[in-house]
């Protein structure tokens, strides 16, 4: 059975796709909460899939050299790697700090750096390999209140097709999914029932669709990238927005 | 409704040949029920058996078209359409005469425009559909005495963006495919075999596309795998042409 390890896995979009892919493969459940990683681990396994929690914080260099080392000795080879870690505070943009802007910056680019380079070698040396980046929408269209993530998603997808064009040569394949509005744990634990019944119509409406996307509709398009079936794709943007953005 | 189970009819133009006859296979094995259609039978006959028919129309002829499409909504829940037909005769641009670029606009754009309005009506009111149109790398990046070509390919992007939008509260789905060189007997009209399979050195996974890799990502907008994708248009080019 193949490994696939996935950054931020313990909630949102990161556990709805460890759940998908534990019916096929084994996965690596790495976030900065290892107690929220045990917990999604223990679910998975509960249910019949093979799961192995690990502790990361994906901005730290030390910490992702140790979490490689971790899952190289304790599950082997990691085949294919999603890295979805992430966060998003929203302020102004005048009142960014510099602090705020490097703790985006380093989450997500940086992350994304560390996370591929760890791993990019024993693909590399199995001249087989498949990656899938965190995007969004807000990459090509910006945010409001959210420059320095609209900035960092941007470079990922940049980062995204020099790894896919550079990578190429050895069969591994680097795609980025760009959600549009997901319901995520994240944003439903900051408001009460009413305030996100509110929320969920509004923001829904906004969308051609009409409603915001669930957390499977990530996970879906994530392992169709991560199959054999996506194996003349390299270097794309899949947008799973509900057609929010076209381009 | 669904006799064995099918889950529902797939409309496919030019389904006689190249992506169009993968797609078909592709489909009958994930269960769909095949209406393909095509000017000539092509490959149709060597699909394995299974819940596929094929009716002969050119898609030029809008009314015939529509009128095959129509027949299959009154007795089957029409799911999905693919257009597939699609012509490429290179012509540099001051050589190119009206007549051809009439005939690329009608198969490559004025088709699908029609295949799409025949399909709607069943869509809307059972209340779930996905289109699938293909366009072509070529519609972003050009192409050298294609410039009749890139247009109706970039027509599609314009069509399928505004479809996604008019239809994305009917639970209709319109996306679009856009294939880099595919090994299909396109390519064929203008280069040898040799000449064709060579591109592949250009290209960073270091091969062209095969049938197969289009015809997967078609069925994956198919499903409900893409249920919150539309308007989007899915690159399938071996890493050639990042932009």
């Amino acid at each position: 059975m193949k490994t696939i390890l996935i950054t931020g896995a313990a909630s949102g979009i990161g556990l709805a796709t460890a759940r998908r892919m534990a019916a096929h493969m084994q996965v690596v459940i790495a976030d900065r909460n290892y107690e929220a990683a045990v917990l999604a681990a223990d679910e998975i396994k509960t249910n019949g899939g093979q799961a192995f929690p690990v502790a990361v914080d994906v901005s730290v260099a030390s910490s992702v050299a140790r979490m490689t080392q971790e899952v190289a000795g304790s599950v082997g080879e990691v085949h294919a790697l999603f890295c979805n870690a992430g966060i998003s505070p929203k302020k102004p943009f005048e009142d960014w700090s510099e602090a705020d802007w490097d703790s985006v910056i380093h989450t997500h680019i940086k992350g994304v750096f560390l996370c591929t380079q760890a791993f990019l070698p024993q693909m590399c040396n199995r001249k087989e390999g498949a990656i899938v980046t965190s995007g969004s929408d807000y990459s090509i269209v910006g945010h409001v209140h959210g420059s320095g993530y609209a900035a960092a998603k941007a470079g990922i997808y940049s980062l995204t097709k020099s790894i896919a064009l550079e990578f190429a040569p050895y069969n591994i394949r680097c795609n980025s999914v760009g959600p549009g509005p997901i319901e995520t744990p994240l944003i439903r634990k900051a408001m009460n029932d009413e305030q996100w019944a509110r929320h969920k119509s509004q923001r829904g409406e906004r969308v051609p669709m009409g409603r915001m996307g669930k957390p499977e509709e990530v996970a879906s398009v994530v392992d169709f990238l991560v199959s054999d079936r996506a194996a003349y794709i390299t270097g794309q943007i899949i947008h799973p927005n509900g057609g929010c953005v076209m381009w | 409704m669904n006799p064995g189970g099918s889950k529902g009819s797939i409309i496919i133009t030019g389904v006689g040949s190249g992506i169009g006859y993968e797609t078909a296979r592709c489909l009958l094995a994930q269960n769909y029920r095949i209406i393909g259609i095509d000017r000539q039978r092509g490959r149709f006959d060597e699909l394995p058996a299974g819940d596929h028919l094929f009716l002969e129309a050119d898609v030029r002829d809008f009314e015939s078209q529509k009128q095959a499409i129509e027949r299959e909504a009154a007795h089957h829940p029409i799911v999905g359409l693919v257009t597939c037909a699609g012509i490429l005769v290179r012509r540099p641009y001051l050589e190119l005469d009206e007549a051809t670029f009439d005939q690329h606009l009608d198969v490559n754009l004025k088709g699908p425009f029609f295949a799409c309005q025949a399909v709607l009506p069943a869509m809307r009111k059972q209340g779930n559909g996905s289109i699938v149109l293909i366009s072509s790398s070529i519609a972003r990046s050009g192409s050298v005495a294609g410039a009749h070509y890139a247009a109706t390919k970039g027509g599609i992007l314009g069509l399928a963006r505004t479809l996604a939008l008019e239809t994305a509260r009917d639970g209709v789905r319109v996306n679009v495919v856009s294939p880099g060189v595919t090994d299909t007997p396109m390519p064929r009209g203008h280069a040898s075999d040799a000449e064709v399979l060579a591109k592949g050195a250009k290209i960073p996974l270091g091969r062209i596309g095969k049938p197969q890799d289009i015809a997967e990502t078609i069925a994956f907008l198919i499903s409900d795998d893409s249920s919150y994708i539309t308007g989007q248009d899915i690159r399938v080019t071996g890493g050639a042409g990042l932009f």
